[in-house]
């Protein structure tokens, strides 16, 4: 068979604010390079490093080619299977299950980000056509911030971020996009181009602090004590829009008594930042509008994280840059989302749903009936997970592990079937994403590598497996194939949205949702007041603070005193690309941040290997001195080399105070996590 | 009048994302070990705690050390100063790999041949921007003619950067600036 040459369209699925368009070139079957899609708005013909590295893990040599069996966990003993050996192991043991059980709730499915395209959410669909199943709710990351501006603008929108542009200030809060967002540089850099500041607030001195004019050094956990002490100065300077306020917020008297009950030295002392600091910030804040505030996912992951973006949204009402074309307070939208049907995620069966960031524990816990297989899919769950004890304690009674993935992992170690899958180059799908704007279609460059099948694909040869072992147990739709999938996933709504009458129209490029450019220009909210809620009864009808009062981070306690963060490094996400031989060539020894000072305390000098531990284990790292990190807290990048140590063993799984309302579970608090450290 | 063409380096803009070296690999698919831009990190330089970049490639010099060592002849210079060496001639006596200053030739392991960063001339050619160049999110580097270029403020060496003197690479900087910096530690 001849092949055509041609250049294919896709989607970087990954869990990233960028979702960049990307385009393959196509050569005897084969992706010769990658580059960005000139024809996305947002990314513009460009890619991070991670993703200029893509054909390596397409044809990595370490990719798992056929289904695997592993003859004893852990052992490392895995056999190759055929996929009808494969589909029977699992098949048969789904039916016993069922027949022991006389129900599928035994079965459960534990999936997450790995893949955000909505074909994975095939797995769901197989799920919901077994019967009743064992699912998870919630998300490990983004749900504290979800709530909090749900509370106060009652949706999860953001204005086009390419917004950034027409700002005069534009505030990076307790976010890194150097690293992790690399495509909203060039917009940055266009505004102070033309004259805007750049804040940088972190506890750590990042990589985009390090572009911008102002670096603000926070204590971790405290941006309420900061977003409330500015709040506080520019009101009691005579500087806030109370034509905004008077208008289109509600509860504004009650906030602003609470404000005027705050004292200034108390918030300075509990945030680390200066009097005069504090001063001259609310001066430049109340001076340089439009204001941008992009408020990253890092602050809330703290017992009081949720309450922490009240407080900065509230100090972007105060300010009257709630629905400002180039200002506003910026979080993650749901926007595009909300575009399609998720049909997948319908389900006629009452599931039983376990606590995705409590896990371990309500997995051994489920009872009448318990958990008896574990299906795991898009995560890498046993580097992931808080509390990998109990999570591995857990495992012990379940009967059947299956893992989807294209590598060995963490997880895979833990399972007893492995089930190879596609990557994005070898599937159709669309992938909608949580920052800009557009939405574009991947198509499918090449052939699937060996064995490898689409989460679709899997769904449907389970379905049909059973159904061959037992007439009517599954009802998946096994005829369908991506484009009736996809047929399914758009309205006609959605095609006015996009400005199509078919998906199949994107293969001539990324379109933008026709979606409002600056969110709540219309001051309208989708609140029940239809305000801006400083007063949210919606939280009070929860047991949350109405008001974005000032809550307090965890303390540490007399014997663990220091914080230990893991924010994103980077060039890997969560777990994903390091093992990509490239990358691996650029990638530096993984180390220790320590101030100078408690490194002194401790004995420790640069260089030195560290040992960081707390009750719950221990973690060998290279220590390094460095000035970027505070003296109370530690750093150590998510960039996960060996697999022989996990820094989330450390953590045991403290979650956020939001969360329940946007994703049905609260967050993790990771930066609640207190360790010591010695010389090991 | 011929051009003189170099890369110029803003670290200021730099953050040191390593696009552009992955980008460079990506298009002319190069063995892993094999880097033809490499991304460098400046030590404690210029008032920042950690970690300035600056991202070097060949530097295609005026008195270009790997092309006077070389026994074979496989490099050259073009009219418009670009530095090439030609594989075919290279018996991969890595003779220019020990006189350039700058590491830059790299030994391909699987073909026993040295290699290097060409300047993307196929593309300059055609009035396209180098590979590394159009792939950086940042607009940190740029090819410029230094017969026409200029700029106050430009420099031709960083710290870490090997004496200009002895190849008289191309290759220009601009230094970064640094912010105000408000730290815990100066102020309890
Ligand atoms: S940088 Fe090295 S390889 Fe490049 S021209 Fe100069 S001496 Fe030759
Ligand atoms: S100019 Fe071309 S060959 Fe040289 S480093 Fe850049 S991309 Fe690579
Ligand atoms: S791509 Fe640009 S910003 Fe990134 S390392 Fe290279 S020169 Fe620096």
């Amino acid at each position: 068979m001849v092949l055509q040459d041609k250049i294919t369209r896709h989607v970087c699925p990954r869990n990233c604010y960028d979702t960049c368009g990307i385009l393959a070139s196509v050569r005897n079957g084969r992706i010769i390079d990658v580059q960005g899609d000139p024809k996305h708005g947002y990314t513009r013909g460009k890619l991070c490093a991670k993703g200029y590295c893509y054909i390596r893990r397409v044809y990595s040599p370490e990719r798992i080619n056929q289904p695997l069996r592993q003859l004893g966990r852990g052992t490392g003993r895995w056999q190759e299977i055929s996929w009808d050996e494969a589909l029977n192991i699992v098949c048969e043991k789904i039916l016993t299950i069922k027949d022991r059980y006389g129900s599928t709730l035994p079965i459960c499915l534990n999936k997450y980000s790995g893949n955000f395209g909505l074909m994975n959410f095939a797995l769901e669909g197989l799920f919901n056509s077994l019967g009743p199943t064992t699912q998870v709710l919630g998300s490990p990351c983004w749900s504290a911030g979800l709530d909090a501006q749900m509370f106060d603008f009652g949706a999860n929108i953001n204005s086009d971020p390419e917004q950034l542009e027409r700002s005069k200030l534009i505030i990076l809060w307790g976010v890194n996009p150097a690293w992790t967002a690399v495509h909203s540089l060039p917009y940055i850099f266009a505004a102070q181009k033309n004259g805007a500041k750049v804040i940088t607030i972190d506890p750590y001195f990042s990589e985009t602090a390090k572009k911008g004019d102002w670096y603000i050094q926070i204590k971790p956990g405290q941006d309420g004590s900061l977003a409330l002490a500015l709040a506080k100065i520019i009101l009691e300077n005579g500087e806030a829009d109370i034509g905004f306020l008077e208008k289109h917020t509600s509860g504004w008297n009650l906030f602003k008594e609470y404000l005027g009950s705050l004292h200034l030295e108390e918030l300075s002392e509990n945030c680390g930042v200066q009097k005069h600091v504090l001063m001259e910030l609310a001066d430049l804040i109340s001076s340089s509008p439009p204001v941008f505030i992009w408020a990253g996912f890092g602050m809330q992951r703290y017992v009081n994280g949720g309450q922490n973006v009240r407080a900065i949204d509230a100090l972007g009402a105060i300010t009257g840059n709630i629905g400002r074309s180039g200002g506003g307070v910026h979080y993650a939208s749901l926007s595009t989302w909300k575009l399609f049907n998720y049909n997948f995620l319908n389900s006629s069966y009452k599931n039983r749903f376990l606590n995705i960031n409590n896990f371990a524990h309500e997995i051994s816990g489920a009872q009448s009936p318990p958990v008896k297989m574990l299906w795991i899919a898009n995560r890498n769950l046993f580097r992931q997970d808080a509390d990998q004890k109990e999570l591995v304690r857990a495992l012990k009674d379940i009967e059947l592990v299956i893992t989807i993935d294209q590598f060995h992992n963490e997880t895979t170690y833990y399972s007893d079937i492995i089930l190879p899958t596609t990557t994005f180059f070898e599937e159709m799908d669309i992938v909608p994403g949580y920052w800009h704007h557009w939405i574009a279609l991947n198509e499918q460059a090449i052939s699937p590598i060996a064995e490898a099948r689409s989460d679709l694909e899997i769904a449907k040869s389970v379905s049909g497996k059973l159904n061959n072992l037992r007439a009517g147990t599954c009802s998946f739709p096994e005829e369908m194939d991506e484009k009736y999938f996809l047929d399914r996933e758009f309205s006609p709504e959605t095609y006015d949205i996009l400005g199509i009458d078919h998906w199949s129209l994107l293969e001539n490029g990324p379109v933008k949702a026709d979606i409002p450019t600056v969110s709540w220009e219309n001051k309208k909210f989708n609140t029940p007041s239809g305000k801006f809620e400083f007063y949210s009864e919606t939280a009070e009808n929860i047991r949350l603070p109405a008001l974005p009062i000032l809550k307090q981070p965890s303390r540490c306690g007399e014997k663990y005193q220091l914080r230990l963060l893991n924010p994103h490094s980077q060039h890997c996400i969560n777990s994903q690309f390091r093992n990509i031989d490239w990358l691996q060539t650029i990638k530096q020894e993984s180390r220790i941040y320590i101030h100078p000072i408690t490194a002194n305390m401790k004995n420790i000098k640069n260089g030195d290997s560290v040992k960081i531990f707390n009750d719950n284990g221990e973690f060998f790292i290279k220590a390094y001195l460095a000035e970027a990190t505070p003296k109370d807290t530690i750093i150590v990048l998510q960039e996960p080399g060996d697999m022989t140590q996990n820094l989330n063993k450390l953590f045991q799984g403290v979650t956020t105070d939001m969360g329940n309302k946007c994703t049905g579970n609260p967050g993790l608090a990771i930066g609640e996590n207190f360790v010591d450290i010695s010389i090991s | 009048m011929a051009k003189k063409m170099g890369f110029l380096v803003n670290v200021d803009r730099c953050f040191g994302c390593h696009t552009c070296e992955m980008a460079c690999k990506n298009v002319y698919q190069l063995e892993p070990e094999v880097r033809w831009r490499k991304v460098y990190e400046i030590k404690e330089e210029y008032n920042l705690p950690e970690r300035s970049f600056m991202s070097l490639a060949c530097n295609h010099c005026e008195d270009p050390e790997c092309k006077r060592v070389c026994p074979v002849k496989a490099y050259s210079i073009r009219e418009d100063g670009i530095v090439l060496q030609d594989q075919s001639r290279c018996i991969g006596c890595k003779m220019c790999i020990m006189a350039c200053p700058y590491e830059v030739p790299q030994f391909n392991t699987k073909l026993k041949k040295v290699e290097k960063c060409h300047m993307c001339f196929e593309r300059l050619d055609k009035g396209q921007e180098t590979v590394c160049v159009a792939a950086c999110p940042a607009e940190a580097i740029s090819t410029i003619d230094l017969e026409e270029y200029y700029q106050n403020g430009i420099l031709d060496s960083l710290p870490g950067f090997p004496d200009p003197d002895i190849t008289k690479p191309t290759t220009r900087f601009i230094k970064p600036r640094t912010g105000i910096q408000v730290r815990r530690d100066n102020n309890g």
